[in-house]
This record gives C-alpha cells, structure tokens and sequence, in this order.
C-alpha cells in the first residue's frame, strides 16, 4: 500500500512540477495512471514514490509519504529501491553499465544476492520479457524499444513488489509501445502495485484501473479508468490530455498541394553493405509539410541524415526549383531539428544563436523572424536556459535564416503533453509553402494536425507515397491503428 | 562509425586479459613509453613496448584499430628517422617536435583505447573490488567508464550539428569550433550524468551491504605471461640502478 498524506513539496532549483497538499491512498496490485499537462507534478509524484525526493532532488517537503509500511522521507534510498522499481523517460541516460547482462544483474548485485540467484534472476526476467537474444549486447546497440525493455527486465530481476513508470513511451514507437504494454500486463497478473505517468494514454485503457488527473500539483479527479473512458474527446483535449483511441483520427482540411516538385534521386545508401536505403526516384510537394512514417529500421533516420547531406559516402542528388544539388549542396539547403534540440544550440543568446551561419542578406530580416516565432522577447537569454519548445523555435529561426529550404523535424513531439503538441504543430504549419518540411514522427495526431503529405518508408524503400487528403485518411489510420487490433 | 572505438563488445572479444593485467600494462607503458625511464639502460625495451599494443588489438580482434596504430606510428617513426637530420632550422624543430611527441605518446593513449575498448564496466568494478579499493572510489570511477561512450554518442550528434550550420574547418566560424561543440556537449553531459546517477540510486547503488559481481574475472595464462613481460623492464630500472649493465 502507497499512501501520500497531505504532501506538499517545492524543488529548490525551482523547476516546475511542485505539489500542494496532494493526498492518495494506492492499494497493492492496483494499477494507476497518473496524467496532466506538462509540468503538474505527476513525475514529482512518482519521484516521492521511488525515494528520489528528498533524498536526490532537493527542495521543500511536508507531509508524509509511506511505501509499504516504509517512510520513503526516514529510510536511505537503497532500503526504497528494494521494494519500489523504477523506469524512466530516456533510455539513454538510465544504464549504468554498457553491456545488458551486467545491466540487469546491477540491482541484484547492489543487493548482495549471491551469484548463482542472480544468473537466476537474470535468466528468469530475460525471459519473462523476451528478451534472451539481447543478453550479452553492447547497450549502444540496442533500439529505443529494445532498451526500454531492458529497463524493464533489469528493474524485474530485483523482484520489488511496487513499479514506477514516468513517462516510459517518450521515445517509443507503436510496434514498442506494444511490447511495453505486454510488460505491464504480466506486472498486472503477478499481482504488483503499477504507478505510472504518461503524456500518452490509449495504451494503457486496458492496463489502468484508475486515473488520477493532476492540474498544477493538485489532484483534480481521482476516477476509475471505466469512467474515464467515458469522457467526450472534447473534454480530454480540454484537460490538455491526449486522445484514448487512434481511431479517432479526422482530418482537418489541409490546403490543396501545390504543383511544384522536389525531386529526389539515387537515394540509396549502405551500411557494411547491408542496404539501408534504396529509393531511385521520387517526387515530392514542394512546400508541403511531409510526414515520414514507418516501422522501427524502415530507414527513416538514415532517409534523414541522407537528405542532410550528413552521410559522406552518399551520392545522391535533390532536383528543386530547377536546380540540381549534391551532398554538398544538400548541406547547406537543409537542416534538421534534431530530437534533442540541446545537441544544436550554441551560443551565449538567442540573439548570437539565430545569426550564426545566417546569409547576410537577411540581417533585417532577424527582427521579422524571431517576433513571428515569439521569441523577440528572449534575444539575450542563453538558449540552454529556454523551455523545450521555445528551444525548438530557436533551432527553427536559425534555419530559416540561414535559408534553409529544407526542414526536418525529428521526433519533434515526443513526450510532450497536447497544448505543447498543438503548439509544435502550429508553428510547423506556419513554415508551409514558406519551406519544405519533413517531420520523422510516431505522433499521428500531430499528423492529422499539420502534415499535408505522408511518405512510407518500410524496409529502406518506399512503401507509400500519398498526398493526406480526407479519401487518404483512411489509410493512415490503417497505419496506426491495425497493429492496435494485431496485438489488443 | 567513430563512437563505437570505446565500447566493449562482450560477444566477439577474442583474448581476454584480467583488467587488473590490462591496468599493469597500462602503467608499465606510462613509465618506460610515456615517462622514458630506463631508457639509458635498455635502448630496445621502447620499440617492444610500443608493439605491445599492437599484439594486444590484433589479439583482440580491433584491426582497424591495430592497422590504423601500426601505420601511423611507423609512418612517424621512419619520418623522424629518415627525414629530420636533412631539415635545418625552424622546420627541423617542428617535425622532430611533432614525432617527438606522436612516437611517445601513441603506444599509451592506444593502450588505453584498448582497455578501455575491452573492459566492461562490470568487470572493471569487480577488479577494483578484488584489489580491495573503497567504494568511494571505484563508483565515481565506474561512472567515468560508463560515460566515456555516452559522450562519444553526443561528441557525433554535435558533429552533425556544427557541420549542417556551416561550422567546419574551413567554414568562417572554424575559430570558434572549440567553444561550439563544448558548450552542447556540457549542458548534455551534466544532464545525462544526473539522470544517470538517479537511475543508477533507484536501483540501490550505495547500500551498505556488499555488493556483489557475476563477472567472471581471474589470472590466466596469458595474463601470467603478460605480467612476466611488464616485469622485464622493471627489473631492467632496478639493475640498473645498481650498476648492473646488461647490454
């Protein structure tokens, strides 16, 4: 039994996601969804349940949070970690060791469990999540999902009886989601306490039994998930929530394409001579905003680097505006706003930041750029110390600047709740007919939202290539939400 | 790709030396490569050591590594031999200055890639363990060794970066790539290592009980031999120290 009592905390480096007198009670084997808007403490609260607050992030706590009979507050977090497991966002940074049987067999070795329990232990939750033929791999090696469930297999071998998820699918893809999904559900049957918070909710109707709704630190409602499921579409994006079911998809009228053409050609690439790419020719809206879609290994990411001109070896060509350009040429008319916006920005401003490699020509144009992204007000703040999005704006006008003619998004919405989701999709619509977008994305409701044209990449080549049309929507709720019905 | 230099790779390894044996290794080449003692007394230990390295890589089945190492360090050497008594004045400085460096420095930073490039984290933890050093030490240690490849992983996504904003050698901005590349590469660093740290105590690291480890680490044959080699020109110093003269 988890039991919150009247918690109230501030962090002390002042980030967002403080809590106010937040109580709530959790019963063992019960399966929670903890949901909100970005920032409304729902991490906060699972870090309260796992030990992280007070003993990692500092700040100002009262009230009293008990984990099995266990004061998380009194108790030095190793005593916590033995019964509550946690998984986190980014399946970068949560490895401690670089090979996957060292990773799973860390927590029981922290413990002091004899070594033949934990070659046990470690055979046992391999395959319990089926994941057997990763044991013995470099983690580097791994796929976002295939991580992830490495987390999880590595968190189950010290068998604690409470898990706790925050935000487990930022960085998933439908087919991963599934997999996760799976996890939870044998977590469920073996009867263990799940807590977890999620930007995105139509996976887990059937694990949660109950959602609890959190607006500024505050419980708002505390439902079960039967009633929850009830609520209007209209209601959930009211609560700043992402949808409950793919099925939902509509499409709003996106404006007839124009006739201009980007021409791709020769877009073929290998890696140690295994094809990772191979399109010959392929012609797409000039000025449309082009969604990207396929399975994890379709060749999506080395579609993008390829169109980046990044691959030295690549030798393909781009046909735009009459003009022919190589790899070198690719280079300097596309840029991409990578996943981690922090890889791009480097400046001490965002006044510095939007004028590095800008064309001189467009030195009046700085002012008319950076009030049209709403940035005019943060000239001389430190990119670093911006808020994602506003990040992702920055890494935007200095493209635009620097004319770019090419734009790709990667990922641009992971782990983001619906109001900033709207937001990236706004101003992503704001760039069409301007420039050429491709946004590389799982999101479908950021699809329907801003994209104009899908291209479908399934192992290196082009599965589809259509324009989004309403005759058209079908198919790409075909995309996402078949393998809905394969695995539910 | 270049991020996979520092990455064990536990299933195709080849030779496996304890990392106790690598760690001699590594400061025997510190002392008689890097350092150049002994060097008065035993002219020909420099050249073996420096092939050390290379048996090393090859052993453990890094050509490209080995290939690279192998022709650069000759390519260097035979420059320093051949071309530099020819030269005169500030050109002479410079190339004796630059191989002077590159031949003492290679063979010990590519002994380090390669125990870097050969140990797992795990394993590495269980050697400090067996040597009995504290907690307090090889954590922070052990840390270091996890980040290494992590860093590598963003130093190539920076890269990609700097080079589609025009930021290269060549480009206007060269002077500056330095600053560039570092400030991303901190601001990601400091975050990946505190969510690192987080993860790592969720799941009990620090307790007061012993820790234990699966690694399956211990003194073989070739790290026998391999020690038996690092002994050579320890012994060589301290004859030498005496007088003793071998050659």
């Amino acid at each position: 039994m988890i039991e919150l009592n009247n918690v109230c905390f501030t962090y002390a480096n002042g980030s967002t996601g403080a809590l106010n007198h937040v109580s709530m009670k959790i019963a063992d084997g019960e399966c929670v969804l903890l949901c909100g808007r970005s920032g409304c403490g729902k991490t906060t609260i699972t870090r309260l349940i796992n030990g992280l607050i007070p003993h990692y992030y500092e700040g100002e706590l009262e009230g009293k949070v008990s984990v099995n009979g266990i004061d998380t507050m009194e108790v030095e977090l190793y005593e916590t970690a033995r019964c509550v497991g946690s998984v986190f966002q980014n399946p970068r940074s949560q490895f401690f060791c670089v090979d996957t049987t060292s990773e799973i067999a860390f927590g029981c070795e922290n413990a002091g469990l004899p070594e033949p329990e934990i070659l046990e232990r470690i055979h046992n939750s391999a395959e319990e999540i089926h994941i057997t033929d990763l044991l013995g791999r470099s983690i580097f090696e791994l796929s976002g999902g295939e991580k992830q469930k490495l987390a999880c297999a590595s968190v189950s071998a010290q068998k604690p009886e409470v898990f706790v998820l925050d935000e487990p699918t930022s960085n998933l893809d439908t087919d991963s989601i599934e997999e996760l999904k799976k996890t939870l559900l044998l977590w469920k049957s073996q009867g263990k306490t799940i807590i977890i918070a999620e930007h995105r909710l139509y996976w887990l109707k059937e694990i949660c039994d109950r959602v609890i709704y959190l607006e500024n630190g505050e419980v708002t409602f505390d439902m079960p998930m039967q009633e929850f499921k009830l609520l209007s579409t209209e209601r959930i994006s009211e609560l700043g929530l992402r949808m409950l079911t793919p099925e939902l998809l509509k499409s709003q009228t996106n404006d007839a394409q124009s006739s201009d053409e980007l021409v791709l050609q020769n877009f073929s690439f290998f890696y140690d001579k295994f094809s990772a790419l191979d399109i010959p020719s392929l012609a797409l809206p000039r000025g449309g905003v082009i969604a990207v879609i396929g399975h994890n290994g379709a060749g999506k990411s080395t579609f993008s680097r390829c169109l980046c001109g990044l691959e030295k070896r690549f030798r393909g060509n781009v046909f735009m505006n009459n003009k022919k350009y190589n790899r070198r040429g690719m280079l300097r008319k596309c840029y991409m706003v990578m996943q981690d916006v922090n890889h791009q920005l480097f400046c001490e401003s965002v006044q510095d930041e939007v004028t590095l490699g800008m064309n001189e020509d467009n030195a009046d144009k700085i002012d008319k750029t950076l009030s049209g992204l709403d940035l005019n007000a943060f000239t001389e703040r430190h990119p670093m110390s911006l808020s994602g999005g506003q990040k992702q704006r920055v890494a935007v006008a200095s493209a635009i600047l620097a004319d770019k003619e090419i734009l790709i998004f990667d990922e641009p919405t992971s782990g983001l709740d619906f109001g900033n989701m709207e937001q990236t999709a706004d101003l992503i619509s704001s760039l069409q007919g301007e420039k050429t977008v491709f946004i590389v994305t799982h999101d479908p409701e950021l699809i329907v939202r801003c994209c104009t044209h899908i291209l479908h990449l399934e192992g290196g080549k082009v599965a589809e290539n259509y324009p989004l049309n309403s005759e058209n929507t079908v198919k790409l709720t075909d995309f996402f939400v078949k393998r809905e019905c394969e695995c539910g | 790709m270049n991020n996979r230099i520092l990455q064990a790779d536990v299933r195709n390894r080849g030779l496996v030396l304890d990392p106790r044996t690598k760690l001699l290794l590594l400061i025997t080449m510190a002392v008689f490569v890097l350092g150049g003692a002994a060097s008065s007394y035993f002219p020909f230990i420099v050249p073996c050591l420096c092939a050390v390295p290379l048996v090393l890589l090859i052993l453990s089945k890094k050509f490209r590594s080995a290939a690279l190492y192998a022709v650069v360090y000759s390519a260097v050497y035979a420059i320093n031999i051949l071309l530099a008594d020819r030269l005169s004045g500030i050109l002479y400085f410079l190339v004796l200055g630059t191989t002077g460096i590159l031949t003492r420095f290679m063979p010990s930073v590519m002994m380090g890639i390669y125990v870097v490039s050969t140990t797992t984290v795990s394993e590495f933890t269980a050697a400090m363990q067996r040597m009995h050093v504290t907690e307090k030490i090889i954590i922070p240690l052990s840390v270091m060794f996890r980040l290494f490849p992590t860093i590598a992983d963003e130093f190539s996504s920076i890269n990609a970066a700097m080079r589609m904003r025009g930021i290269s050698f060549g480009g206007k901005n060269w002077t500056k790539m330095l600053e560039y590349r570092l400030i991303p590469l901190m601001t990601c660093s400091v975050q990946i290592g505190s969510e690192l740290s987080a993860a790592a105590l969720t799941r009990g690291l620090g307790g007061e009980v012993k820790r234990t480890n699966v690694c399956n680490i211990g003194f073989h044959l070739q790290d026998i031999i391999a020690m038996l080699l690092c002994a050579l020109p320890y012994v060589g110093l301290i004859l030498g120290w005496f007088g003793v003269k071998l050659i």
